[in-house]
């Protein structure tokens, strides 16, 4: 047997020896050379060449090159934007060149208690451009379009009437006119034919949608949706609206300014403590206390206010109760007192309206539309289905159905729909059971609504 | 068997491959421990930041000493200077409050006069003064990370 | 079928093919068994087969080392039961604390057997040093152990201080706050330091984890890899230092260049302290079943007082820590109270160069005293001197902690312990 002789070995652990080395001076590079290093001193050297006095000068060069982030505990996220993006709150880098751009629109929702993703979403955790912008598997909420940026407002600000994100009210209203309620739930209300759509835009990107309200079939096959006939700016602003439906609960300080104090939120307060019984409007309701119609003429706003946080404050002996309201409560009964002479507003008091009138609103808040066409024309696709493969309308149903057959329609539904060639698949649509998610006055209103469809003079009978 | 017995006279070749392996390989220890030692000190403090906006310079009236309770500091403005006093009593670190001439602490009786310093009782020395700046969109900008003398403030 | 008998039992365990590939020796019966089964095992062969009458007697070291190494493993047992229910974040810490408290089967004695087994380690790690000094057993060949002694020391005092962070209560949060500002006083690197503690600037959540995974893992790691060395090394100096080994003997050692191709060849290179040369037959005995029962015997003494002391007396569990609200005075774990008692006086030369110059003067002490008597003699006259010094060291820290424990209140100012009823900031 030959000599053992360790020396033969000296070369391998030379070489070893620098391959270690060489991987771990590559670790030490990849880890110590990132983007955000280049930005923060171009940054730096922006400033310093900007600086006109040596003390200002002094104060660019102390500069640290350091991760920069944004912790919010309370919307359980950290932001690490700011550590590229240095220049947000400095309006003197307006136009800049990004990462380095200014940030303008920032007073309301300073960025020490908002940070950036709430807003942009995308990924606050990460410090490499790519990932932070979020386009990347296993990330669901890659960075908005800054087209769709107002479904952001969506998270912590009621739809309706933002004055600052107007894009946001277009889409609330699109959904709500286009009847998507008769087959999806939102907010609990709604049919049960497709998904519920309260995390929608947690979860989908805004090609997606937008490529699923042209043709559902194309993005989720055996969809039973038929496509919808938006216009472009249709389009554009009910994908917004579904964009800023992402379930997210707000806590706390965020949540308090859910009620944007507007005459809207006013009118739902009004409605919701029952002030009819004791004040009329337009001449209907109690007479307790005095009519309300014209009382913006006759009150100051902040005498109103002040009346609605402590009626005895300013009148005294009155019966009327504290309510406890609080100071956006207060704003926004207000605000709808001082509009009541807007007839629209006043009309739109459910307790005012009249069982048609009521009934239609019922059509509208559930989406009936979405099926059964705009006022009930029809229109709607329904493959394979005997009523014409579509989904019947319901112009004449005065005349097929007495009011408790109508009645019961709606409340049981009709889950078999008669096919036209058995051979073919099922018709995809039918009419689900509503008698759980109505009210039944509420029916009983619908189908007086339904029954004043029937044009005037029409005597045509099934 | 045969036991391994390096030769008395290794060869100038060995000697050199030898030291170079081991060389290179302290190089790989050193840096690796080095590496495992900077893992250890944070990059990134979820703490309240130490910098942050105090408000407009125009939210604090002339002469007025005004607590931001959140943030336990002071802002003192006389005319258009802008200071910031720490409001962490130098004892065991009570929030002091304002007195008559000064600040007092509720815990263990500390007091203090206008500028700071100990009037009485146990702090070991004066409240801390930090450094105030104007950001670049014109709010008090505090850094509780910089203290300064009572004598370096902020001039508008 | 009937059951076999025990006798039955214990045969086939001893003697069939399964039972010998895992016990080598049986239930020893022979002298040459009771060598073979210390020297087999993987547990006895820590120690040799046989010891001097002398190291069985209790007065030569009263065990106390013993007792802080069955302190460790009564330490590690509990702890490691109470880490399925502890969560180290600063939200469910002090929840936990009260889940084992309350609800856990057997919570509430694990954890006080925990805390006072933790108390007393500390205490008897202290002793044991004691013990070393006073019996000169640090003394050559003894140096390196002794070293190894103080770094376990150091790691002892670790282990508590990191544990005392854990429950997350006042008497946690502001005893790490006092310890943490006590080493932010270390010139040039004291403030780094303790922000590398702490894991920034406040005791937080980052403090919290640190202090976790060094309690669980890193400390306790350590600790078992230097114990190891240390039991080890013990046997390699010669077992217990005793007045019969004479330095001569250590002297006459040559280590034979020659090589020689017998298998135990090695053995004969090491000193030849063992195996014992020129020492008398009654002198020793086997360890097999006399050193072994007693070190039983020992442990469930310790296994017996810890019990006691747990069943007895609740851990304590203050407030949920509140750091805006900080008790007056805050004190640091009884260990330190000495050393915050100094720091009192002067922050640098109390804090930062008394400890200093204590742990310098520990680690070069074995080097410093060269001369040879009294090794094996608990207070030989010949160091006297030694002794002496080393005791009024010993009283000047006994008193500094007694004061800082009892003779100090509010602000740090003295109060009469008798007049007033004890304050509820007492550390424990």
């Amino acid at each position: 047997m030959t000599e053992e002789k360790p020396s033969r070995l000296y070369p391998a652990f030379i070489v070893l020896g620098i391959l270690v080395s060489v991987l771990t001076g590559a670790a030490y590079y990849r880890d110590e050379f990132r983007d955000w290093k280049d930005y923060q001193r171009q940054f730096i050297r922006e400033e310093m060449r900007r600086a006109s006095t040596p003390q200002q000068r002094q104060l660019a060069a102390s500069i640290p090159v350091q991760i920069r982030q944004i912790v919010l505990p309370d919307l359980r996220r950290v932001d690490r934007c700011t550590t590229c993006h240095l220049a947000v709150e400095d309006p003197t880098y307006g136009g800049f060149p990004q990462p380095l751009a200014y940030h303008p629109l920032h007073e309301q929702h300073p960025f020490d208690k908002f940070g950036c993703t709430v807003c942009h979403r995308g990924q606050g955790h990460a410090t490499t451009t790519v990932d932070a912008h979020g386009n990347v598997p296993h990330w669901d909420q890659p960075m908005l379009p800054l087209r769709f940026i107002q479904a952001s407002c969506g998270q912590c600000h009621e739809a309706s009437d933002n004055p600052a994100a107007p894009e946001l009210a277009r889409g609330e209203q699109v959904f709500e006119t286009s009847g998507c309620r008769g087959c999806h739930k939102l907010g609990g209300v709604g049919g049960v034919i497709g998904p519920e759509l309260d995390r929608v835009g947690g979860r989908r990107s805004a090609d997606w949608l937008m490529s699923h309200f042209r043709s559902p079939a194309s993005v989720t096959p055996d969809s039973a949706m038929p496509p919808q006939k938006f216009s472009q700016p249709e389009l554009e602003a009910i994908t917004l609206f579904m964009l800023s439906q992402t379930g997210e609960s707000i806590t706390g300080f965020y949540a308090s300014m859910k009620v944007v104090p507007s005459a809207v939120q006013g009118r739902h307060l009004f409605q919701q403590k029952g002030c009819i019984g004791c004040h009329s409007v337009a001449g209907k309701g109690g007479s307790i206390g005095p009519a309300l119609d014209d009382v913006g003429l006759r009150r100051k706003p902040e005498w109103i206010m002040q009346h609605f946080r402590d009626p005895q404050s300013v009148t005294p002996g009155s019966v009327m109760p504290r309510f406890g309201f609080n100071e956006a409560e207060v704003l926004a009964l207000t605000e709808f007192v001082l509009h009541l002479r807007d007839q629209n507003v006043a009309l739109s008091l459910p307790s005012l309206m009249s069982p048609v009138e009521r009934g239609k609103e019922i059509f509208r808040k559930y989406g009936c539309a979405g099926c059964h066409g705009q006022e009930g024309k029809g229109g709607v696709p329904n493959p394979n289905a005997k009523t014409g493969e579509q989904i019947p309308s319901l112009v004449h149903v005065a005349d097929g159905y007495t009011r408790a057959e109508l009645i019961n329609v709606i409340s049981l539904g009709r889950r078999q729909i008669d096919a036209l060639d058995p051979k073919r698949p099922q018709p995809p649509l039918y009419m689900p059971a509503w008698g759980g998610t109505i009210e039944p006055a509420e029916i009983a209103d619908l189908a007086s609504y339904l029954f004043s469809l029937k044009p005037k003079g029409d005597e045509l009978g099934f | 068997m045969s036991t391994p017995i390096p030769d008395k006279t290794t060869s100038r070749r060995n000697f050199v491959q030898l030291t170079c392996g081991w060389l290179v390989a302290a190089f790989a220890v050193a840096a690796s421990s080095a590496a495992a030692v900077r893992f250890l000190v944070p990059n990134v403090l979820y703490e309240p930041n130490l910098r942050f906006k105090a408000g407009r310079p125009d939210d604090f009236p002339d002469g007025s000493v005004t607590f931001l309770e959140d943030e336990r500091v002071f802002i003192v403005r006389q005319g258009n200077t802008y200071r910031c006093l720490s409001a962490v009593c130098t004892h065991l670190g009570c929030t002091v409050g304002r007195s008559e001439q000064g600040f007092h602490c509720p815990c263990h009786g500390s007091s203090f006069d206008e500028m700071g310093k100990v009037k009485g009782g146990p702090a070991p020395r004066g409240l801390e003064w930090f450094m105030v700046t104007l950001s670049k969109d014109r709010h008090l900008l505090v850094d509780k990370s910089e203290r300064v003398d009572p004598d370096k403030y902020l001039v508008l | 079928m009937s059951l076999p008998t025990p006798k039955k039992a214990w045969n086939w365990l001893e003697r069939s093919r399964v039972g010998r590939s895992v016990f080598r020796v049986g239930i020893p019966k022979s002298n040459l068994e009771r060598a073979q089964a210390m020297v087999s095992s993987f547990l006895l062969h820590v120690q040799p087969a046989k010891v001097s009458r002398r190291a069985l007697k209790p007065s030569t070291t009263l065990g106390l080392g013993l007792i802080s190494l069955y302190l460790l493993f009564i330490l590690t047992g509990t702890g490691i039961l109470l880490m399925f229910y502890y969560v180290p974040a600063t939200d469910r810490a002090y929840d936990a604390m009260k889940d084992l408290q309350f609800v856990v089967s057997a919570g509430l004695v694990i954890r006080n057997m925990h805390r006072w087994a933790a108390h007393l380690m500390v205490m008897f790690v202290m002793l044991h040093l004691c013990r070393v000094f006073y019996t000169g057993a640090y003394k050559r060949p003894r140096e390196f152990n002794w070293l190894i002694g103080i770094a376990l020391f150091l790691l002892t005092l670790g282990l508590s201080f990191t544990g005392y962070l854990l429950p997350w209560d006042q008497l946690a949060f502001w005893a790490i706050t006092v310890g943490a500002n006590i080493a932010a006083y270390a010139p040039l690197v004291g403030p780094k330091l303790k922000f590398l503690l702490l894991g920034g600037n406040t005791v937080g959540q980052e403090a919290l984890i640190r202090f976790y995974t060094l309690h669980v893992i890193v400390l306790p790691a350590l600790t078992f890899f230097m114990v190891s060395v240390h039991l080890w090394r013990v046997r390699k100096d010669g077992g217990l230092a005793s007045p019969d080994e004479s330095a001569d003997r250590v002297e006459k050692v040559a280590i034979p260049d020659l090589p020689t191709n017998k298998s135990y060849g090695l053995m004969e290179l090491t000193r030849l302290t063992s195996p014992q040369v020129g020492k008398d037959p009654e002198d020793e005995v086997f360890s097999w079943p006399n050193l072994v029962f007693r070190e039983i015997l020992l442990f469930l003494l310790v296994v017996a007082v810890v019990l006691f002391l747990a069943v007895f007396w609740n851990a304590p569990l203050e407030e949920l820590a509140n750091a805006v609200h900080p008790p007056n005075p805050a004190k640091a774990p009884w260990y330190f109270l000495g050393l915050q008692e100094l720091v009192s006086y002067s922050a640098f030369w109390g804090g930062v160069v008394a400890p200093a110059i204590l742990v310098t003067a520990l680690v070069l002490l074995p080097y410093l005293d060269r001369r040879k008597e009294g090794v094996g003699q608990w207070f030989a006259p010949e160091r006297r001197t030694a002794n002496t010094v080393f005791t009024l060291f010993l009283i000047v820290a006994i008193v500094l902690t007694v004061i800082g424990s009892v003779f100090r209140g509010p602000n740090w100012g003295w109060v009469k312990p008798w007049a007033q009823p004890p304050a509820a900031t007492e550390g424990h």
